[in-house]
């Protein structure tokens, strides 16, 4: 009886190692196999242990797969008929005409978009990606196309104006993996922060009373007080102005120029003003044009 | 892999493994008492609870955790129900737990041969003394594997508390990802907290199944 015991802790221990170093095993060549599952037509070899494809192999393939966030209005969401609409889905649309593809859109959350480049899940973000130092090690980002800074909203009630007015047991919701819980993380430690990890569920909580207030991209914070009644921002501006850009696998020189002479010719145009017109002029009003948009990335 | 990252982590892997295992325990606790009761109430046919614990357990089986905890958490707010995040997430488990807890105890009491109920009423026990000295005894130890496996399947299952913005081991490791992208640490250090967490119970549980098992003729 004592050895068939023994046997079955060595058999579990033995399972154990096993899914450890399969994990570290799977770990290191994560990029190139989930490329080949990804990629809808035959991806070559050779982008493959790159984990990305080259600007080549999207025409060739006729598609190109942009990660865009489908619950972020009026940046990137599913609008009543079911399509992708909102700013950043403008620019996509416009680089699918101008590249002559098709475009997959592939729905993202603000946590994974640094990991479906990686993994080569999508070819761009184009998911308000705020360009930041530590983001840069990982992705490579073309020219900017729209400026942001941090904000905060509360409900009328009790509005935030400063964060050393944060008690010590009243949370701050945030999204997991945005600038706003990177930022708070790193200048205010002592804040207690609820995370969630994706967008509608930060919403939803904010507006149940689970938080005192909510930080976000100033634009997110700001359009959220004029569409629902009874908040305001509080905090219009906090740490650093950024600026937003689109985003590819690091490496990935040929898509990464493209986008960069695509984003300066659409300067020429103002193409930019006509998407803020188009998509965003309807919940911030002609104010804040000049401050948000960035035309041919400067 | 870097080690100086493995290390700097640690600690918040440690403060997400004690979360997790503080929710898990309470929640399955109060699985327990609900399968207790829940299964005595199905075991001695009372009217109309009977009907209620027979949709209930319908109800949580064929509805995901993640689903419930979206109901309590984010829906019972909209009707005036403010529930805690830890709270929540204790009575997910537990309302889950409780379903699997009644099928299970129940499953062990039927295995009683009827004779031994008769043989005990045939001897003037009460209902309760059989319940009590003849048939939970039996019932318990044949159902200790499928217990212990309700208790790491309902482990498991807090994997999903990151919804309700409870930082378990999942969102611990999401949440770095997020912000530091460094992946294999954070997710090898997932793996090996998963694994801290739910071996002990394994091993143990294969003991303790041992040791119920000695009550049972043959063994």
């Amino acid at each position: 009886m004592k050895k068939n015991f023994l046997s079955k802790v060595t058999g579990l221990a033995l399972v154990g190692t096993l899914a450890v170093s399969g994990l570290t095993a799977c770990g290191s060549s994560a990029s190139s196999s989930d490329v080949a599952s990804t990629g809808e037509d035959a991806v070559e070899a050779s982008s493959e242990a790159a984990g990305f494809r080259t600007l080549d192999e999207i025409k060739e393939s006729g598609t190109i797969n942009i990660g865009v966030f489908s619950d972020k209005s009026p940046f990137g969401f599913v609008d009543e008929n079911g399509e992708y609409a909102g700013y950043d889905v403008y620019f996509a649309e416009r680089i699918g005409q101008d590249l002559g593809v098709e475009i997959n859109y592939v729905s993202t959350e603000a946590a994974n978009r640094i990991e479906y480049l990686q993994t080569g899940k999508v070819d761009i973000i184009l998911a308000n990606f705020t360009v930041t130092e530590e983001r840069a090690q990982e992705v490579d980002f073309a020219l900017p196309y729209m400026n942001v800074a941090l904000g905060v909203v509360s409900p009328d009630s009790a509005v935030v104006e400063s964060l050393d007015d944060i008690g010590a047991d009243d949370q701050i919701i945030v999204i997991s993996g945005t600038t706003a819980e990177t930022y708070l993380t790193k200048n205010y430690p002592d804040i207690k922060l609820q995370k969630y990890d994706a967008y509608a569920e930060a919403k939803t909580a904010f507006e149940n009373g689970n938080g005192v207030a909510w930080a976000n991209d100033n634009t997110e914070v700001i359009a959220f007080s004029l569409e629902n009644e009874g908040y305001t921002v509080g905090i219009p501006s906090l740490g650093d102005q950024d600026t937003i850009a689109p985003a590819v696998t690091k490496g990935n020189e040929t898509l990464l120029n493209w986008l960069n002479e695509e984003i300066e010719t659409l300067g020429a145009e103002n193409f930019f003003h006509a998407v803020y017109e188009a998509t965003l002029l309807d919940t911030y009003g002609a104010d804040y044009e000049d401050t948000l948009v960035l035309e041919g990335g400067k | 892999m870097d080690k100086d990252i493995l290390i700097e982590y640690l600690p918040l892997y440690k403060d997400a493994l004690f979360l997790t295992l503080k929710i898990g325990w309470q929640g399955i606790f109060l699985a327990f008492l609900i399968g207790l009761i829940g299964s005595a109430i199905l075991h001695f046919k009372v009217r109309v609870l009977k009907s209620i614990v027979g949709v209930y357990i319908e109800i949580f089986r064929n509805t995901p955790l993640l689903v419930q905890l979206f109901f309590i958490y984010f829906a019972l707010p909209k009707v005036g129900i403010q529930i805690t995040a830890e709270s929540c997430g204790v009575l997910g488990l537990g309302l889950l737990g409780g379903a699997y807890m009644i099928e299970t105890f129940r499953s062990g009491v039927e295995a009683i041969p009827v004779i031994q109920t008769e043989s005990a009423a045939s001897l003037g026990m009460n209902q309760f003394q059989i319940l009590w000295y003849v048939i939970l005894p039996q019932a318990i130890s044949i159902s200790v594997p499928g217990l212990l496996a309700n208790v790491i399947f309902l482990l498991k299952e807090t994997s999903v508390f990151s919804t309700i913005s409870l930082m378990d081991l999942m969102f611990t490791a999401k949440d770095l990802i997020g912000m530091y992208a460094k992946t294999i640490e954070c997710l090898f250090l997932l793996v090996v907290f998963y694994l801290i967490m739910l071996l002990p119970i394994s091993i143990i549980g294969a003991v303790v199944e041992r040791r119920m098992r000695y009550g049972q003729f043959g063994d």
